[in-house]
């Protein structure tokens, strides 16, 4: 359904002008929202973009990067022409390429180390700077004919999602334009929406002007918990003792709903063993929430019509599944599963539930098919794989849209064995941490040069990423890349040249989205509410569970049968255990480091995007820590004061903002800094990993991404801050 | 200053200090790093034993008595009467920086050229009937744009509603100061 026909007549720079085109496409990064843009072209130039208001989600709204869009796509900094090594690797010093050059020296490479130790010491490195899936199918397509070790997980999200996934079954979101309207109290944790999901604030104010109930649970005092109504802040990583007291109080009261555990649920008996060691007080002690907040927020989110959003922030800790699973069974216990306005949302799945036909694309007829075994590497334990991998070791690694050293914990360990590899590619945009490190810089196009498929993760509509401009420079498109380099590696004849992206499209998209609703959607480019088989209305209003009882498994078969198979913590009731790196479970190390950093995901990037953006430096201001008020005083650090911040791992120096939005003893820095700016978070912390299952160095053969979890513990840190010196 | 004049109106409750409004203010008006005609300014305060923070967009007033115009020398300030916006004609501003002296919001910026420069209301868009770039953009919906009388029955709209919506809340919780 049209409502606005995108006009040629805008304005720009403080004038109306005429453009030739203009083009609807999709944000393509990793975020929740995944807006629908409208691109204005002129003379084959983008010269404004703006919120596509028949987004039935975004409503014609961009965030504080998106609106830089033409700043960051025609930036004097972008990589124009492949680029090759001459100094020392680490040492930024190139000379310019030609493609074919690049491609010698690239497939040389790639001859030399299948022959000396075989096709699986290449690994690629993908994450998300582009999260758009197809170009990531096609690598794949590649990546399979060669033979290389297969890269699976994501550092982001899978504790949690393992957490949710073996109390619920399959994860689906309720989306906001439902819940929103039907909730009476609403329930966000771990979720900063007012930054990395700036969306659905609109939907929320709605929510609350009408009169719904706002709890909020963080670590951190995040703009939507300046407005909420009750607002519980744990000691980051201790959340999963407080909902265990939560779920004892609920039980203790009478609020819990019998008839839903009676029908639909499985052990709350051995739930209700493990709960009844938690009282309030014991959780107020670990968690250092008042004993009367956490009994309210208990009693009001179980008696009212309740709906939960868990966002990720809660399990990025060693016990973060845990955590998950206990939110997913509090949820449970008060019957707010499954109805309209009462949900507990974690993760949409739809992209990876048949929506989306990986497998035609990656394993085509005449290539290696997808049961052939392929070693796996674990994403979140690149750098120990790195290091660890044997029969054959991992020597060559193709990084693209991701950031392989400002994104992993232990930076100057990754950075080490980087030294190691025989060969180390980057397809970039600009010259990031992983461009130094490089023997071989690849221009890479950006979003508005190139094609895509986008689902969301977090609201049910998939839209098609168009090519507004023409690939700047001499970037290539990644499709085209990957495309290119199978012809030249001869393969020719499952990348034809003549393919377009729409063609792959077609290939890609599940056989019931028809092609002519993929020409109707390209005409005007308005988002595609996927089908409900994909992505429900109300997920499990069926009260179907894809768990091995079929019910909501408060006492989970499922991580017992897998813990028969794997190592790893497979306590079948959700328990509390102390995260890797805290004061308690770490009290030599508290002694010397006696703060706790954690690192948000600010507004000004998407992981380390838009770092280098001056439209965005000049609002967020240098590399900086939150230090609460005491903390500050303790060490004679004044507001504006550089400080370095240190453990045995690392020191970063940056500016001391001095706040109460954290707890005494938590200091926070906001995450995606560049290591080379000398900010980054992740210099200071260790390779550390949620569970459930133990994968060691993450060298595999077999992994289940919806159970098997593995998200870095980004906030399990210890740290000492000290003053270095006023800053000017 | 008169009613049918225009404003843009900030609530506050909805506002979240993502920062849209400043980058979706700069494309539109092609202003370079360094003046910023919005800027959402951030205040940490204890409210009934709670931290809490607070933010607020600030551009220039458009005032009905602009504390610019009185000062400066050159009569470069002047207030539209058909819509009440305050603009700078960069022809007669010398960037003597009164304006910036008298403005108690810091609204007056300075660009590379010395002059002064400012939020126009987005004059290009809304002359021909559009809304400013950084209310449409306002990811939040919190910003309002409309003249004096319109913008002062959607404050008393949002007020009313809010009030009905916390007595018919279910959990009915005490008002929030800043809520309504």
């Amino acid at each position: 359904m049209k409502k606005n026909v995108p006009s040629l007549t805008t304005t720009v720079n403080g004038s109306t002008i005429k453009v030739d085109k203009v083009v609807k496409t999709i944000c393509p990064r990793n975020c929740f929202d995944t807006c629908g843009v409208v691109a204005f072209v002129k003379d084959g130039r983008m010269l404004k973009v703006e919120g596509d208001p028949d987004h039935p989600i975004t409503r014609g709204h961009l965030c504080v990067k998106a609106n830089t869009y033409v700043q960051r796509t025609y930036h004097k900094d972008r990589i124009k022409y492949p680029l090759l090594r001459v100094g020392k690797r680490g040492s930024a010093e190139f000379k310019r390429a030609s493609w074919d050059d690049a491609f010698d020296f690239l497939i040389d490479k790639l001859n030399y180390c299948k022959k000396k130790w075989g096709g699986e010491s290449l690994v690629e490195y993908l994450y998300s700077g582009n999260r758009e899936f197809l170009a990531k199918a096609i690598s794949g397509r590649f990546l399979n004919l060669y033979g290389s070790s297969k890269l699976v997980g994501s550092f982001c999200i899978l504790s949690g999602l393992a957490g949710a996934t073996f109390t619920t079954g399959t994860q689906h979101c309720q989306s906001i334009e439902i819940w929103s309207k039907k909730a009476e109290v609403i329930m966000i944790v771990g979720h900063n929406s007012s930054f990395t999901n700036v969306h659905s604030l609109p939907f929320l104010w709605d929510a609350l002007e009408r009169g719904a109930y706002l709890i909020v649970v963080d670590s951190y005092l995040t703009p939507i918990a300046t407005k909420a109504d009750l607002f519980l802040q744990p000691r980051p990583g201790t959340d999963g003792a407080m909902v265990l007291a939560m779920i004892n109080h609920i039980v203790k009261k009478g609020l819990h709903d019998r008839e839903f555990i009676a029908n639909y649920t499985y052990g709350f008996d051995e739930l209700m063993k493990e709960v009844s060691k938690w009282t309030l007080e014991k959780a107020a002690k670990v968690t250092g929430v008042e004993p009367e907040k956490i009994a309210k927020a208990a009693e009001i989110y179980a008696t009212y019509h309740s709906h939960m959003e868990t966002g990720w922030g809660h399990q990025r800790y060693t016990n973060g599944h845990q955590t998950q699973r206990a939110y997913s069974c509090l949820a449970a216990i008060c019957g707010h599963i499954g109805k309209e306005g009462a949900s507990c949302n974690y993760f949409e799945l739809l992209a990876y539930k048949g929506l989306l036909n990986f497998d035609r694309v990656m394993y085509p007829r005449g290539a290696p098919h997808k049961t052939l075994k392929r070693r796996l590497i674990n994403i979140s334990t690149f750098g120990p794989a790195l290091r660890e991998a044997k029969d054959p070791p991992l020597k060559a690694v193709i990084s693209w849209r991701g950031g392989l050293i400002s994104q992993h914990p232990n930076v100057h360990r990754m950075t080490e064995v980087l030294k190691k590899l025989e060969l180390f590619v980057s397809m970039e945009i600009f010259m990031t941490d992983d461009t130094d490190w490089a023997d071989l810089v690849l221009p890479a196009s950006d979003t508005f040069e190139q094609w895509g498929v986008h689902p969301s993760y977090w609201h049910p509509y998939l839209q098609i990423q168009m090519p507004v401009i023409k690939p700047l420079y001499e970037s290539k498109p990644d499709i085209d890349f990957w495309c290119e380099l199978g012809r030249r590696m001869g393969y020719e004849k499952f990348f034809p040249e003549e393919y377009t992206g729409l063609d792959w499209i077609r290939e890609f998209l599940a056989d019931d989205i028809s092609h002519s609703t993929i020409k109707n959607a390209l005409a005007s480019n308005d988002p595609i509410r996927v089908p409900e088989k994909y992505a429900p209305r109300i997920p499990w209003s069926d009260r179907v569970f894809d768990t091995p009882t079929g019910k909501v498994e408060l006492y989970s078969t499922g991580m017992v049968e897998k813990g028969k198979k794997y190592a790893g913590d497979w306590h079948p009731v959700p328990h509390f255990e102390e995260t890797a790196e805290s004061p308690v479970s770490r009290p030599d190390l508290y002694k010397k480091y006696p703060l706790m950093l954690i690192s948000q995901h600010a507004p000004y990037r998407t992981h380390s995007q838009w770092f280098n953006i001056e439209e965005i430096q000049e609002i967020e201001g240098p590399p900086s820590i939150f230090i609460n008020e005491k903390d500050a005083a303790d060490r004679g650090i004044e507001n504006g004061d550089r400080v370095k911040v240190f453990n045995d791992r690392g020191e970063i120096s940056v500016i001391a903002k001095i706040t109460n939005r954290i707890k005494a003893g938590v200091c926070e820095v906001n995450s995606g800094i560049w290591v080379k700016s000398n900010g980054s978070a992740n210099v200071l912390l260790e390779q550390l990993i949620g569970g459930p299952r133990d994968v060691g160095a993450g060298i595999m053969e077999e992994y289940d991404f919806e159970r098997d979890g593995h998200t870095i513990a980004y906030f399990n840190c210890l740290v000492q801050i000290k003053k270095e010196g006023a800053y000017a | 200053m008169h009613n049918h004049h225009k404003a843009i109106f900030v609530d506050t409750f909805r506002c979240v200090g993502c920062h849209a409004c400043e980058t979706a203010c700069k494309a539109e008006n092609g202003i370079p790093p360094g003046p910023k005609w919005i800027q959402v300014m951030e205040v940490e305060s204890k409210v009934a034993g709670e931290w809490t923070i607070h933010w607020k967009p600030m551009a220039c007033m458009h005032c009905g008595s602009p504390a610019c115009l009185k000062v400066c020398p050159t009569k470069a300030i002047s207030k539209r009467e058909e819509d009440g916006i305050v603009l700078v004609n960069k022809d007669l501003c010398i960037g003597c920086v009164e304006c910036f002296r008298a403005c108690p919001f810091g609204a007056p910026q300075i660009g590379e050229d010395l002059r002064m420069q400012k939020c126009t209301l987005c004059i290009h868009r809304t002359s021909k009937g559009g809304i400013p770039a950084c209310v449409q953009n306002c990811p939040s919906e919190a910003m309002y744009y409309g003249s004096l009388h319109e913008l002062s029955k959607l404050i008393r709209k949002k007020y009313t509603v809010r009030s009905i919506g916390r007595i018919a809340s279910v959990v009915n919780p005490t008002l929030r100061p800043n809520f309504v």
